[in-house]
């Protein structure tokens, strides 16, 4: 058996060298459906490997005290365009009251553009405390320093500039202690921060200047977005959260009966909605995918049954020569399979090349165990679409096929 | 000489559109080693079912088959495919030659059947290919050879597994005269060497090469005769 496989390995070859055109039609919808499917899984792995990046920006160990909730939740915007706004001084009765917050910082943000001598970069910039830094492990002074308490408090005009800031502005110079404008506000350059990357691929954690507090607030507005980003026990996130929604509540003295006009964000809301982005982008995938694979079946059934009718009389000769039914089974459905093989091949080929290029603008890898199962598939496809016309070469009777005209 | 092929009673019933044709309708045939057969009949009279029967490629309706002991009406489509790829060699009319592969390789076929590992098998296949005088056509393609040199490829795969019967079904029918007397100068010499030869022919210039004739007419024996002339003289052109 297995010299028959060789054999019937070299007899597809042929066979599919000999139509070539026509194998290569054929085999389109093979290809688009391992293509669709191995470029979607790039994708998502590639999804993947950004969102573990950007997450660690958030902490698994940070809640954040908000107006509004991150994804979804059901308030209407009238409900919360009138709720009240969040106020600096929760976060100090919150480290007061819970036994959960082991640090605090407020945030608050807006745009705006830093302006250098003749150079300028829009970005935007946070108001926050010192302890910001115990609230954000991603983040990491790479020259300079961060700002202190004092300057904080007597809104000194400091700021720590993202690596893209830095770039844009000062290229190889040394920034720290340069001088840079905010409106018509001087400030002094005191720290550089490190490298970051992308937030999921959108927006730059590096294109973001940092200012004391009590700075934005004197310079810009009062009124402004802002949330508290509280430090908790990250093994007891869901007991904090309870915990301090009761505090929340108090402090904005509801009934029992009202509904909560804040929200609690945690970096899970983040992880829930990537889950539900990643499954459509999965289930999309593999609805194309199927539909072109099913489609891609159907074309090899169809070259099958050509085949099979135009070789009616070799299957004659072959018969007559000795060969038995499985024997001419296995030469139809090894031709199926190696079409389909080539076909798979030839599409995560083409998905290859295409995530390489993707790469370039979006974090993507193709995975092997994805690559492999493509292919595993296109043998299926292979074997199932060509087990019909094969069967039917098999049972031809050779004395009707040797006449065959 | 020990019997090779015994036919008995045997009967080939087709059903066309509700109508029973008796193709073969009682035919005992027996054939000897080294026997030198030509079947003969008008279309219709059923010697391409008889050929047909002898190869294997047909079960009878009724009657034995017995080849070399074993008993071939019962066999089921297998053990048919395998008598046909050991013990008969067929030669067409239009040669049936795989178009896209070489000489050799065509000649292979019957030994890939057999699983005969490759060495051996290519060994086997040029050998019988220099045996009907194409040793330095072996790795051409069929469209590249004449008619005459693809039916002596043919006849070189019919040999390749060294069958007990050679059965050739008009094997000039497609040739022009020179190519035709060259083919039955092979088929002569075969016979001289010990091959049991089968001619289906309804051309009497072929069948008289043979040293006996089956005439086969609506099914039946019609005449089974021994031929007295010297099948060595020059054919007729």
């Amino acid at each position: 058996m297995s010299g028959h496989l060789w054999e019937n390995l070299r007899i597809s070859f042929s066979s599919i060298l000999a139509n070539k055109s026509r194998s290569i039609l054929s085999v389109l919808g093979i290809v688009i459906g391992v293509l669709s499917v191995t470029l979607m899984g790039t994708m998502i792995s590639g999804l993947d490997a950004t969102f573990e990046r950007s997450m660690s920006s958030f902490r698994s160990n940070v809640l954040f005290v908000s107006r509004m909730d991150w994804f979804g939740g059901d308030w209407d915007w009238w409900e919360f365009r009138n709720r009240p706004r969040i106020k600096e001084e929760y976060g100090e009765k919150l480290r007061v009251q819970s036994q959960f917050v082991e640090a605090v910082a407020p945030a608050t943000e807006r745009s705006g553009r830093i302006i250098r001598k003749d150079r300028q970069i829009d970005t935007r910039f946070f108001g926050t405390t010192p302890e910001y830094l115990a609230t954000n492990d991603a983040i990491e002074i790479a020259q300079g320093r961060f700002f202190t308490e004092g300057e904080n408090r007597s809104g000194s005009r400091v700021l720590v500039i993202g690596a893209d800031i830095k770039d844009a502005l000062f290229d190889n110079q040394d920034a720290i202690g340069q001088y840079v404008k905010i409106g018509n506000h001087k400030f002094r350059v005191i720290g550089v921060s490190g490298k970051m990357g992308k937030f999921m691929g959108l927006f730059s954690l590096d294109n973001q200047a940092i200012i004391p507090f009590g700075t934005f607030k004197r310079l810009f507005t009062r009124r402004g977005w802002m949330n508290i980003r509280l430090k908790v026990d990250g093994d007891r996130i869901e007991e904090a959260k309870e915990e301090i929604r009761g505090h929340m509540r108090v402090i904005r003295g509801l009934k029992p009966t009202e509904d909560d006009n804040f929200a609690l964000n945690h970096s899970s809301t983040f992880e829930a909605q990537y889950r539900a982005i990643k499954l459509a982008i999965g289930g999309t995938g593999i609805f194309i995918t199927a539909l072109s694979l099913i489609v891609g079946g159907i074309g090899i059934m169809n070259i099958m049954f050509v085949s099979v009718k135009e070789r009616t009389r070799e299957i004659g000769v072959r018969k007559a020569l000795g060969a038995t039914q499985r024997t001419i089974l296995a030469q139809f459905l090894m031709e199926a399979i190696t079409i389909c093989f080539l076909g798979g091949l030839f599409g995560m080929g083409v998905a290859y090349g295409l995530s390489t290029i993707i790469n370039r603008f979006f974090p993507s890898v193709m995975p092997i165990g994805l690559a492999l199962g493509a292919i595993f598939l296109s043998v299926m496809i292979g074997i199932i679409s060509g087990l019909i016309p094969s069967s039917r070469a098999a049972k031809l009777d050779p004395i009707e096929a040797l006449r065959y005209e | 000489m020990s019997i090779l092929i015994k036919l008995k009673g045997i009967k080939r019933y087709y059903d066309v559109g509700g109508e029973v044709v008796r193709a073969l309708d009682g035919v005992d045939v027996a054939i000897d080693h080294n026997e030198y057969i030509s079947i003969m009949g008008p279309s219709g009279s059923g010697k391409s079912t008889l050929m047909n029967m002898i190869g294997c490629l047909d079960s009878p309706t009724a009657g034995t088959y017995e080849f070399e002991g074993e008993l071939v009406h019962d066999m089921d489509d297998n053990q048919l495919a395998s008598i046909r790829n050991r013990k008969i060699g067929f030669v067409f009319q239009t040669f049936n030659l795989l178009s896209k592969a070489t000489a050799l390789r065509n000649v292979e076929v019957p030994l890939i059947y057999a699983n005969i590992p490759r060495s051996d098998r290519i060994e086997r296949a040029a050998e019988s290919l220099e045996a009907v005088g194409l040793g330095d056509r072996m790795h051409h393609k069929p469209n590249e050879l004449s008619g005459g040199q693809r039916q002596r490829v043919a006849i070189a795969r019919a040999l390749a597994n060294k069958p007990s019967i050679v059965l050739a079904d008009e094997p000039t029918g497609n040739l022009d005269s020179k190519s035709g007397v060259e083919i039955m100068k092979i088929f002569d010499d075969l016979h001289g060497r010990g091959n049991t030869i089968i001619l289906v022919t309804h051309e009497e210039y072929i069948a008289e090469h043979a040293d006996r004739t089956i005439h086969i007419f609506d099914g039946k024996v019609k005449e089974d005769i021994a031929n007295h002339n010297n099948r060595r003289e020059p054919v007729p052109t």
